[in-house]
């Protein structure tokens, strides 16, 4: 095929001392379970703001790339001038969040129901966002250090920020369940999901779980912009990136369950991905991806989530 | 290659503005042709009047004997690869000005490559200049003067008097479009360019796929055309000269220090596509001349952002050193990765740092111990560069930094001038003509040469190091390297025009091992 | 005399000699291109034209069949490649560009007949489609930009990944090159034969089914028609359209790249329609049109604000004129006109 990437025999100490071989198939595994985190953690930062408003109002919002741009240039702007990272994060979800509303109640409801009318206007609102940024902010902004250090297991490094990101969004899948199963707002955000006009007729206010969804989850966007921020360069067209793997985690998780979908799409696409990239080559990696994305979609079209709540209710059912 | 099939025996109707073929310098009239050929409607699938009519392949961009010179300069100013585009275009304003100003380079057609060596004095390290700012700091001035080397010689004041104002006593006047990094938009402007705006030279292009985009175009109207650009190698186009370094001039240099230095096993990681196949399969050529060998190659699709799994392999093979040739701003993440995961291995390159200045982008120590061949990056301490900084420094106070191929595109505008001053005229095919006497400049990296018979240029190439802070120092020089592979592959373009690019497999000695 | 009824027909704007007169003047006078254009605006006007049967094929399937696809750009894509190998191969010889182009529509056809097949045939919801045909042109880019090798050729055409494909020959028929003013002239021909075409399917009975189907599937799946067989035939027709689009590219430019295929290109042709009006067919050649020729007239004017002013009429079109600029005109000139959803 023309491909050089070869196939990396993983390397084992060919030493007669037991200890540096075991040590050594411990590195190995380390090693995959951290690419396999990292990447299920890249996947799911770049889904979550998407699938939170795909799942509620079934728009494919395609400014999803430039909200994360707006949010990780929040967090740098923030650093630069003095804030701890930790907060200029906060800050980025709080500023797309807001910005996110505004959206919402300028132009976006006007498209509930006329979906591909949304991907449209989306698409325009991207544009604006991305070029208008290039023309006030400039092509470059120098990028936020990554934050922790780094350690070693055998003779693997792990950087300490992508452990911590996992254990990020560990949190934040965690905060998202209990919101919208532990609160009264979440369970009005659920009854609008299954069902807006029997919502509404039992009182519950559709048009402001409608803004505060579409707030989360510019929020959360805001929020995966900054957090990913030191690990890319900043520039105003950094967000067509995360576009495609958003996209991909997200339609095959399905928005039937929003938390449901978005982790385990994730999980199981890097699952796919990792032993193919780790063993012949990122090229490749993305290419099964891709191939596994088209068959699950084939195989079950709406979604993991989907089929995950099927099972859930056959088996309520039996019982 | 269009294929232009001209019958002059079937012309039906003749146009009305002739250009007459009366030689002379500078008086032919640029080719004017307006159809009116309103009886061939019916016919028109099938006429071959347009073609004649408009005689494609044989048209010559004429001068105009009065009115401004223009010079056609397309880069992308907009889109991913604006941090190079805006840095080529304030260089393209600069020359301009300078032009206009009554300034030129030193520099003289026909004489030939290299720079005089003199013996003296020189301390034990190079001077290790500052990232921070534009004002060349010298941080470390590398030790006591006292080893006794060759040193070569510099003169501080390459700008001198032109004697006229602009070229030829006609303003020079930059005609800019924005190529928007999207290869049809390059593909109308340079139409645009050349049929519309009737520019007497076009300097345009950073990536490859923006130069092949319109160099289809460039050949079909004979159009004189300047890639002023780094790139893989092995354009030879009777129309366009490539003034920027090939991969002979940066990949071998920056392989043979590594080796020496480092030891003999390689890991390569470079964009996937065609540049980044080529330069590594130039380095794949060389290494095993110098001793080394790669014991892991990847190349990684360009839309890749995201690098724990590239950085585990390399982790894995565990090599000396790593060659990466990475392109484009999803790549660029790779450095602030790899260092947060703790990667130290020496890294070589031939493509980053001197162009979209990583090394003040990313905060240290991303790119610590990178090294790179370059023919020029900014933080050259000779006095003809700090000459060259501190003007562009006037005319553009905002600007960061002037990347490699900004200052090629400088030197290149003031090489066109030159040319068409002897050349008397600015009609192309003379302008071209006097190029190929060969010429030699003197430019704020050094001394170019010019070579007659490939249109590539002969660039002095120095190794930069940034360290631990980012701090740039120069480790070693090679005082002039020429283009010499299209020369081994046969190339005479004045002999022999040819119009396509050659690849490393179409080299029967490209591998020797 | 039943063409002349079938392309009178009302299932898109105009009918009658108030229509077809002006229509009859625009087309003269683009036929009389010569003696007011000049030779490079010409070739510009050229490009303008040559996207306009890809945006036919999508107003087809999404206007008509009510399936938004958003990988068009792949058999645009598919064709122009399969072109630029074939003819490439064959140069020297006349009858080569002639069967690269047949090629090249074969090649798109068979791609979007398997890929139809499989998404129609399982039953998959109609908002997946947009996505998985997105991750097929996701996947035609990413393989076709590492294609870069040497050894990435056929014949002896190299594919030469993002530096693209050069040195596509330009069309010929016989002897006849067509470049300049014959181009010109041969893109019009065949965009003219591509509307009135599809103007003919549309009125035809075949057209009526679509718009019933885009209506209510099931409703008319139960009255007896094969919808599946339907929905992949417009599929394949609307791929086949895409394919002439993307013949007449590479033999404009000579040149085609994978960005081409890329994620910014697919979205295009979908705004192309939805600004002009997704469900007739003349809405989306003016909408086509307009808007290449607002992209290159801003580019080239070296605006910076180019892509802000775009995205700004995106958003305007779609708040204000939701069915498309061109289909409320029509609608607010016609009142008595029988709306069609």
């Amino acid at each position: 095929m023309g491909l050089t990437g070869g196939l990396v025999p993983p390397v084992i100490a060919a030493t007669g001392f037991g200890g540096e071989r075991a040590m050594d198939e411990l590195a190995v595994i380390a090693s995959v379970l951290y690419q396999f985190g990292t990447n299920a953690a890249f996947l799911l930062l770049c889904a979550l703001g998407l699938i939170v408003i795909l799942g509620m109002m079934n728009i494919i919002n395609l400014a999803h790339g430039e909200l994360m741009m707006l949010g990780a240039y929040t967090a740098t702007i923030a650093y630069q001038r003095g804030m701890p990272f930790w907060l200029s994060v906060v800050c980025a979800f709080v500023a797309v969040g807001i910005f996110g509303a505004i959206l919402e109640r300028l132009v976006v409801r006007r498209f509930y129901g006329r979906e591909l009318g949304a991907l449209v206007v989306t698409w325009g609102i991207s544009l604006i966002l991305a070029q208008g940024t290039l023309v006030l902010l400039g092509p470059f902004m120098p990028a936020i250090p990554i934050p922790g250090g780094n350690f070693a297991v055998g003779q693997y490094s792990f950087s300490g920020y992508w452990i911590g990101m996992i254990v990020v969004c560990a949190a934040l899948i965690a905060a998202l369940w209990w919101l919208y199963n532990r609160t009264e707002i979440g369970l009005h955000a659920r009854a609008t999901m299954q069902n807006a006009t029997m919502a509404r007729a039992l009182g519950v206010n559709t048009d402001r779980i409608y803004m505060l969804t579409f707030s989360l989850g510019a929020g959360l966007a805001g929020m995966s912009g900054a957090l990913l921020a030191p690990t890319t360069s900043i520039q105003p067209f950094m967000g067509q990136q995360f576009v495609a793997p958003a996209f991909i985690t997200v339609v095959v998780g399905g928005a039937a369950n929003v938390i449901a979908g978005a982790l385990s799409s994730s999980l199981l696409l890097s699952l796919v991905k990792t032993p193919v990239g780790f063993l012949v080559g990122a090229f490749w990696g993305t290419v099964v991806l891709l191939l596994a994305a088209l068959i699950i979609i084939r195989l079950i079209p709406d979604g993991i989530s989907a089929a995950i709540q099927r099972w859930l209710e056959r088996g309520a059912r039996v019982r | 290659m269009t294929d232009e099939n001209k019958k002059a025996d079937d012309v039906t109707e003749q146009p009305a503005a002739r250009s007459s073929q009366t030689p002379g310098p500078g008086l032919k009239r640029r080719d004017l042709l307006r159809n009116v050929g309103v009886g061939s409607v019916a016919a028109g699938l099938g006429s071959a009047t347009y073609l004649q009519g408009l005689n494609l392949g044989r048209m010559r961009a004429m001068a105009q004997d009065t009115g401004p010179v223009k010079i056609g300069f397309i880069e992308d100013e907009s889109g991913n690869l604006a941090v190079y585009g805006l840095q080529k275009l304030h260089a393209a304003q600069l020359a301009v000005k300078e032009i206009n100003e009554g300034k030129t380079l030193k520099g003289d057609a026909n004489i030939g490559a290299g720079m005089v060596g003199v013996l003296g004095k020189v301390a034990a390290n190079p001077p290790v200049i500052s990232k921070e700012g534009t004002a060349l700091d010298v941080v470390n001035d590398g030790g006591a003067q006292d080893k006794a080397d060759l040193v070569f010689d510099e003169d501080d004041d390459i700008l001198i008097d032109s004697g006229e104002q602009g070229v030829l006593g006609r303003e020079v006047e930059l005609v800019s479009a924005d190529g928007q990094s999207n290869n049809a938009v390059w593909q109308q402007l340079a139409r645009r360019m050349i049929q519309q705006d009737q520019v007497d030279v076009l300097v345009a292009g950073f990536a490859s796929a923006e130069r092949e985009a319109i160099r289809p175009i460039v050949d079909q109207f004979s159009q004189l055309y300047f890639y002023t650009n780094q790139y893989e190698g092995g354009v030879a186009d009777a129309n366009t000269f490539c003034t920027g370094p090939v991969c002979e001039q940066q990949v071998i240099p920056t392989v043979q220090y590594m080796v020496e230095n480092f030891g003999p096993n390689c890991y390569t990681i470079a964009a996937d596509y065609n540049f980044g196949q080529l330069t590594a399969a130039w380095t794949r050529a060389f290494i095993p001349l110098v001793g080394g060998n790669i014991v892991g190659e990847e190349f990684i699709p360009l839309s890749v952002s995201e690098f724990s799994q590239v950085i585990a392999r390399i982790q894995q093979t565990n090599p000396d050193w790593v060659m990466t040739l990475l392109v484009g701003q999803n790549h660029h993440n790779y450095y602030p990765q790899a260092a947060a995961a703790g990667l130290k291995y020496p890294m070589a390159s031939t493509v980053n740092m001197a162009q979209g200045y990583e090394h003040k982008r990313f905060p240290p120590p991303s790119m610590a111990n990178m090294h790179n061949a370059i023919q020029y990056q900014m933080e050259v301490p000779t006095g003809r560069n700090r000459a060259f900084v501190q003007r562009w420094m006037e005319m553009f106070p905002e600007d960061q930094y002037i990347g490699e191929m900004a200052q090629n595109t400088y030197f290149t505008i003031h090489l066109y001038a030159k040319a068409a001053r002897l050349a008397h005229t600015t009609d192309q095919e003379t302008v071209r003509r006097a190029l190929e006497l060969g010429w030699g400049i003197e430019a704020p990296e050094g001394s170019v040469f010019l070579e007659p018979g490939t249109h590539h240029c002969a660039h002095p190439i120095r190794l930069a190091y940034c360290d631990e802070q980012h701090n740039v120092s120069f480790l070693r020089d090679w005082p002039m390297i020429q283009a010499w592979w299209l020369q081994r592959l046969g190339v005479n373009l004045i002999r022999n025009p040819e119009y396509k690019q050659y690849v490393p497999d179409e080299d029967p000695y490209f591998s020797f091992v | 005399m039943r063409i002349l009824e079938l392309i009178g027909g009302n299932e898109d704007i105009g009918r009658g000699p108030l229509f077809w007169l002006p229509f009859a003047l625009v087309v003269a006078a683009f036929l009389a291109a010569p003696a007011w254009l000049t030779e490079f605006e010409a070739y510009n006007i050229s490009f303008y034209l040559l996207n306009i049967p890809m945006a036919l094929g999508l107003c087809l399937l999404w206007g008509y069949c009510g399936v938004l696809s958003f990988g068009q750009v792949a058999y645009f894509g598919i064709a122009g490649y399969t072109y630029g190998i074939v003819a490439g191969n064959l140069v020297g010889l006349s009858w080569g560009p002639l069967a690269g182009s047949l090629a090249g529509l074969a090649a798109a056809a068979a791609v979007a007949a398997v890929f139809g097949y499989f998404v129609f045939y399982a039953r998959v919801q109609m908002w997946i489609v947009p996505i998985l045909t997105l991750v097929l042109t996701l996947l035609l880019e990413t393989f076709l930009g590492q294609t870069a090798g040497y050894q990435w050729r056929v014949g002896s055409v190299q594919l030469g990944g993002y530096n693209g494909m050069t040195g596509i020959p330009s069309f010929q028929l016989g002897s006849h090159v067509f470049f300049g003013f014959s181009f010109f002239y041969y893109v019009l021909v065949l965009v003219l034969a591509c509307y009135l075409g599809c103007r003919m399917l549309v009125n035809a009975s075949w057209g009526k089914v679509l718009l019933a189907i885009r209506e209510d599937a099931l409703r008319t799946e139960i009255l007896g028609y094969d919808i599946r067989f339907r929905q992949w035939a417009t599929f394949v027709l609307a791929a086949v359209l895409a394919g002439v689009s993307g013949l007449l590219y590479v033999q404009w430019g000579n040149y085609i790249t994978p960005t081409q295929v890329g994620l910014l290109q697919a979205a295009l042709p979908v705004i192309w329609v939805a600004v002009g009006g997704r469900d007739k067919l003349l809405a989306v050649i003016f909408g086509t049109y307009a808007l290449n020729w607002l992209n290159y007239s801003l580019s080239s004017q070296g605006n910076q604000y180019a892509l802000v002013i775009i995205g700004g009429l995106l958003v305007a079109v779609m708040l204000f004129f939701p069915r498309g600029i061109v289909v409320s005109i029509a609608e607010f000139l016609s009142p008595r006109r029988r709306r069609s959803a």
